[in-house]
């Protein structure tokens, strides 16, 4: 056998060098197409995708989309915050533990709260933890607007007793 | 066995681990994919 190496070395060279290449080729030049038709990678994706479900999830649901919408409150003037804060427990959907987790977060007032802007509603909604989207769907602000101005009726009635 | 045969067993055998050569150089990085 070692006879029929040494008289045919370089066929063994050249099938060598044969099988190198083609793994090169496989392995490097090919490289560029395999890679381009591989998904991308899910943190390539940027904040779009969870920027859309956000929407979705934050979306208002099928029964409040229907219900008919109670003319807009004239956005009255913020009375000056009370030195102790008000109650946010009577604002529909804020039980004990959420009114504590907002006074930790610095928000004491109806007025505060009527005040918030969608940034602010998004910066607030993403510390809520599991409570998070309760701002939009129990429309906070508008509650707040209306326990502010001290306008118990128009509260009642768009949001029930108090 | 015909010596042509083994001749071509053999260059099969040496085509095969050029192959394994290449495949353990670029084939087996972990870059593979991840890069680019």
């Amino acid at each position: 056998m070692m006879e029929l190496v040494a008289a045919n070395w370089w066929l063994f060279v050249i099938a060598l060098i044969i099988g190198i290449a083609i793994a090169w080729w496989i392995f490097v030049a090919n490289r560029k197409t395999r890679v381009v038709s591989t998904r991308p990678d899910v943190l390539e994706e940027g904040s779009a995708p969870a920027q859309r479900n956000q929407a979705l999830i934050d979306a208002p649901t099928a029964s409040a989309a229907t219900a008919p919408t109670a003319p807009a409150p004239t956005p009255a003037p913020a009375p000056a915050p009370a030195a102790t804060g008000d109650d946010l427990k009577r604002i529909k959907g804020v039980g004990p533990k959420l009114e504590k987790l907002l006074q930790s977060l610095g928000v004491t007032t109806y007025a505060e709260i009527a005040g918030w802007s969608e940034a602010d509603i998004d910066r607030i909604d993403a510390q809520l933890g599991n409570f998070a989207g309760r701002i939009r769907r129990d429309n906070w602000p508008e509650q707040a607007r209306f326990l502010a101005a001290g306008d118990e009726a128009g509260f009642k009635a768009k949001f029930g007793a108090v | 066995m015909p010596i042509w045969l083994e001749l071509l067993v053999l260059l099969l055998l040496t085509f095969a681990g050029g192959l394994a050569l290449g495949w353990a150089l670029w084939g087996r990085s972990p870059a593979r994919g991840i890069e680019e």
